[in-house]
């Protein structure tokens, strides 16, 4: 593993009004590392992600993407960054051959590294066959697909995905797994934030639990695992234990 | 395992209105987190709509009383008595057939594409509830509408004939039977083209068709002058108009048996009356019921839900050889796009991108297309209008001084510049206006990009320019041909033309970075808050500003009898240097803003 820190984040802080979504996060993600991102819902790690590729300014601290910082070089920060949000919004009356070209000019890449990049793509992921079809005939999965193959055009340095997995059926998720995991091995430094928690578990090198906009726990399984009590094994355990098991006590007693 | 759930409830109307109280609750929780100033103007607005229908009775009643009078009989020699005897069928039949096709669209909207039916139908509720709901839904909006302006008119003939009492509930049943029917059949119209056609692809050619039906009939008059003709109206043309609704008020039809019943009842031909009402309120609730149900049906089983014909699908695409590949990117395609704009390579990659890009997106948005032929009909209506005019102005009965009709025909000599300029103010107002509002939730594709806002700004600016400037030339050539306009005189106008639209273009695109609003489902709905609207307000400022330091000059020389040349010297200096400013400052003071957007 690379032991250089393609992510990194300093006292990140973003604030909406009175409101602090996210609260002094650091971070470190390196090369070679897929880099788990839990957290309940509403607890800041959209807004996290989202500074981090630079869609969102922090109210105060850093973010460092390949040694660069996003806000003082944002152009150099986003080329070397890949993204791929929670809901795949891409443009409904281009195909996906169109949508990849589009994006290999938006990233300054050579004509024929564009045409390389978009077949090999389109077919790695099984769009080859949609490829001339605009994508507002695709299903969710689809979507989700040419998102990241948008997102994979440049080969990025850091990959950044927002729940990934949502909505895609065993063989596109195992596909994407797969990919994410080469990527890493390639050297890129890969964050994702997801709820499955047995993907984290499985397929993340480290994790970092966020609640309520702060950064509660980061580190290995291993690492984890000795933060929590003697039960907790899983993630499950763990991520309840420090994010609320309580009210998941309750839930499970409304429900019986 | 137990369920809080009561066990599933039958009844008809409580679940009905539980979904009308659905809706309801949505209206007012609009209505609640609502700015101040919206607040305001709604509560204006329905006070200014109630006010109308009450002046439209009003005006009614006297007309219809005065039109009823026997001395005005005697005065004009003709009996108005069957034509208005003919106004109750005239609005139901209106009501009808306007309810039939102003439902399509809310529809196919609320059945297909509103994403709630899925909701709405695994909840305890009797699928024929929902149906009922989604049709008032339908039908409410579209029912006011024309009952706002329907009601006072049938009223006001009820008043001013002395009708009997029953007549004024009546009217209001038959409005609603009739509706109900109306939205019942319009129901089935949409199964059977969702059967067809995708929903949203129906609803975007329905948009299409509706928008340039709504324009073309808002410019029916000048469409009819430009042509030559006057809209004056003769005697002849009246009278002709009268015994064509008298015929129309035929008793065969049986759209016409709402508004007959309702006159002979109200004037005291009680069989003939009922009989008519009955008969209409019969079958309007059969056919209410039939459509209901058979939509129902087609919904649930499925049937409407699956397209019978299907897009053809493409061949496979061969593999071809990578330099043939690379041609065919976008930076080439932008460059072959305008053959004539090769220098469009010099352009940076990522501007060329966004150039190809939103050219694709307008084209084959068909919500983008009805926006953007506006103009051009516009435009071509207003050409055949100059034709008529001429550039030579008319010295009038009493003569006008030699000075005076100089200085006019400057003007109507650059009348092709103003129309083309009109033409491009409509086009820009929505190319360069809504450039960041058009990205919407896509925003972040270039927003997460390696792009300078320099360059975002240029490719936008470029994508409004290219095709109003490519139209405004169209208008410029085509009107300086037919006025025979000298070339010196068409070269002045095509530099006028080129330079005040880049101005605008200017204006415009800084107010729409401003005012941008990615927040938006329906294109309509683009322009949010007061931005675009100043900025607009300040072209309609501008151009004519930019337009007289064009011509101003030529007229000056003209009046005082100076060498045209000076004219046209002074006027390309002052024209293009304040044009120019206005191309490169706002955008360039936006700048900044650019790279911040779409972060609230």
């Amino acid at each position: 593993m690379s032991a250089l820190a393609l992510i990194e984040t300093r006292s990140l802080v973003k604030r909406y009004g009175d409101k602090i979504a996210v609260d002094n996060v650091s971070l470190q993600v390196q090369g070679g590392e897929v880099f788990g991102f839990l957290g309940p819902n509403g607890a800041g790690k959209t807004t996290t992600i989202k500074m981090i590729v630079g869609l969102l300014q922090p109210t105060s601290g850093t973010v460092h993407v390949v040694g660069v910082d996003v806000q003082a070089q944002p152009l150099i920060a986003k080329a070397s960054c890949g993204y791929v949000p929670d809901t795949p919004n891409l443009y409904a009356k281009l195909t996906a051959r169109e949508l990849l070209r589009f994006v290999g000019d938006l990233y300054n890449l050579d004509r024929r590294q564009v045409a390389q990049r978009t077949e090999e793509l389109l077919r790695v992921l099984d769009l080859t066959s949609v490829a001339d079809d605009t994508v507002d005939s695709y299903s969710h999965g689809m979507q989700q697909k040419a998102s990241l193959a948008s997102a994979l055009m440049h080969d990025p340095k850091v990959l950044v995905l927002d729940e990934p997995t949502v909505g895609l059926d065993p063989k596109s998720a195992r596909l994407i797994k797969d990919l994410l995991r080469q990527m890493a091995d390639r050297g890129a430094a890969v964050f994702l934030s997801t709820h499955i928690l047995e993907i984290a578990e499985r397929m993340c090198d480290r994790i970092g639990i966020i609640n309520k906009g702060q950064l509660v726990a980061v580190g290995t399984m291993t690492e984890l695992r000795s933060l929590g009590k003697a039960g907790e094994v899983s993630l499950e355990d763990i991520f309840l234990a420090l994010t609320g098991g309580a009210e998941e006590a309750e839930i499970a007693e409304i429900l019986k | 395992m137990s369920t809080l759930a009561s066990p599933p409830s039958a009844r008809f109307l409580p679940s009905v209105w539980k979904l009308i109280r659905l809706r309801l609750l949505i209206s007012f929780n609009g209505f609640k987190h609502a700015r101040l100033i919206r607040k305001i103007l709604t509560c204006i607005a329905i006070l200014g709509l109630l006010a109308f229908a009450g002046l439209i009775l009003f005006l009614s009643w006297i007309l219809l009383d005065f039109l009823r009078s026997p001395e005005l009989a005697k005065y004009v020699g003709t009996d108005v008595t069957p034509f208005l005897q003919a106004v109750p069928v005239l609005i139901f039949t209106g009501l009808f057939l306007g309810i039939l096709l102003s439902s399509f669209g809310v529809l196919l909207q609320a059945l297909y594409l509103s994403g709630d039916m899925d909701f709405l139908l695994s909840s305890p509720v009797p699928i024929r509830a929902v149906f009922v709901t989604k049709l008032l839904q339908a039908v409410l909006p579209n029912f006011g509408l024309i009952a706002l302006f329907g009601l006072p008119v049938l009223y006001g003939l009820g008043l001013a004939g002395h009708y009997s009492i029953l007549y004024f509930p009546l009217v209001i049943l038959t409005m609603v039977a009739l509706a109900l029917a109306a939205a019942g059949l319009s129901a089935l119209l949409v199964m059977l083209v969702a059967r067809v056609f995708p929903a949203r692809r129906a609803a975007e050619i329905l948009g299409f068709v509706g928008a340039m039906l709504a324009f073309t009939c808002s410019q029916a008059g000048n469409i009819y002058n430009s042509f030559g003709h006057s809209t004056n109206v003769s005697g002849a043309q009246v009278s002709n108009m009268f015994s064509l609704l008298m015929r129309f008020n035929t008793p065969w039809l049986p759209l016409n048996w709402a508004g007959q019943g309702l006159v002979a009842l109200g004037e005291g031909r009680w069989l003939t009356g009922f009989l008519l009402v009955a008969l209409t309120l019969g079958l309007s609730t059969v056919l209410f019921m039939f459509a209901l149900g058979t939509a129902e049906r087609l919904y649930y089983s499925g049937w409407a839900g699956m397209q019978v014909v299907t897009r053809k699908k493409k061949k496979a695409r061969s593999i071809r050889p990578v330099s043939s590949v690379a041609a065919s990117l976008p930076g080439a395609a932008a460059v072959e796009l305008v053959p004539a704009l090769r220098l469009g390579r010099l352009l940076p990659a990522p501007i060329r991108a966004i150039i190809w890009k939103d050219f694709l997106l307008l084209r084959r948005d068909l919500r983008n297309l009805s926006q953007l032929i506006s103009p051009l009909i516009f435009g071509v209506v207003y050409s055949f209008m100059i034709f008529n005019i001429g550039n030579q102005p008319s010295a009038g009965q009493a003569g006008a001084p030699d000075w005076l009709l100089n200085s006019l025909g400057v003007l109507l000599t650059y009348g092709n510049v103003g129309m083309s300029l009109f033409v491009g103010w409509m086009l820009l107002a929505r190319l360069s206006g809504m450039a960041f509002s058009s990205e919407g939730k896509y925003y972040w594709v270039l927003k997460a990009a390696p792009l300078r806002s320099a360059h975002l700004l240029i490719a936008k600016f470029l994508v409004a320019y290219l095709p109003t400037l490519a139209l405004g030339l169209f208008f410029l050539v085509g009107i300086s041909l037919f006025q025979k306009i000298p070339i010196p005189g068409f070269l002045y106008s095509l530099l006028a033309v080129a330079m005040c639209l880049a101005g605008m273009n200017g204006i415009l695109l800084a107010f729409g970075v401003l005012g941008a609003n990615f927040k938006w489902e329906d294109p309509r709905k683009m322009s949010a808050g007061g931005l675009g609207c100043l900025g607009q307000f300040l072209t309609m400022l501008y151009l004519p500003l930019a337009f007289g330091l064009f011509i101003g000059p030529l007229w000056l020389v003209s009046a005082f009898n100076f060498p045209q040349f000076y004219g046209y010297l002074a006027g390309a200096i002052l024209g293009t240097l304040v044009t120019a400013a206005c191309a490169f400052l706002p955008p360039w003071l936006v700048q900044g803003k650019v790279a911040r957007l779409a972060e609230s």
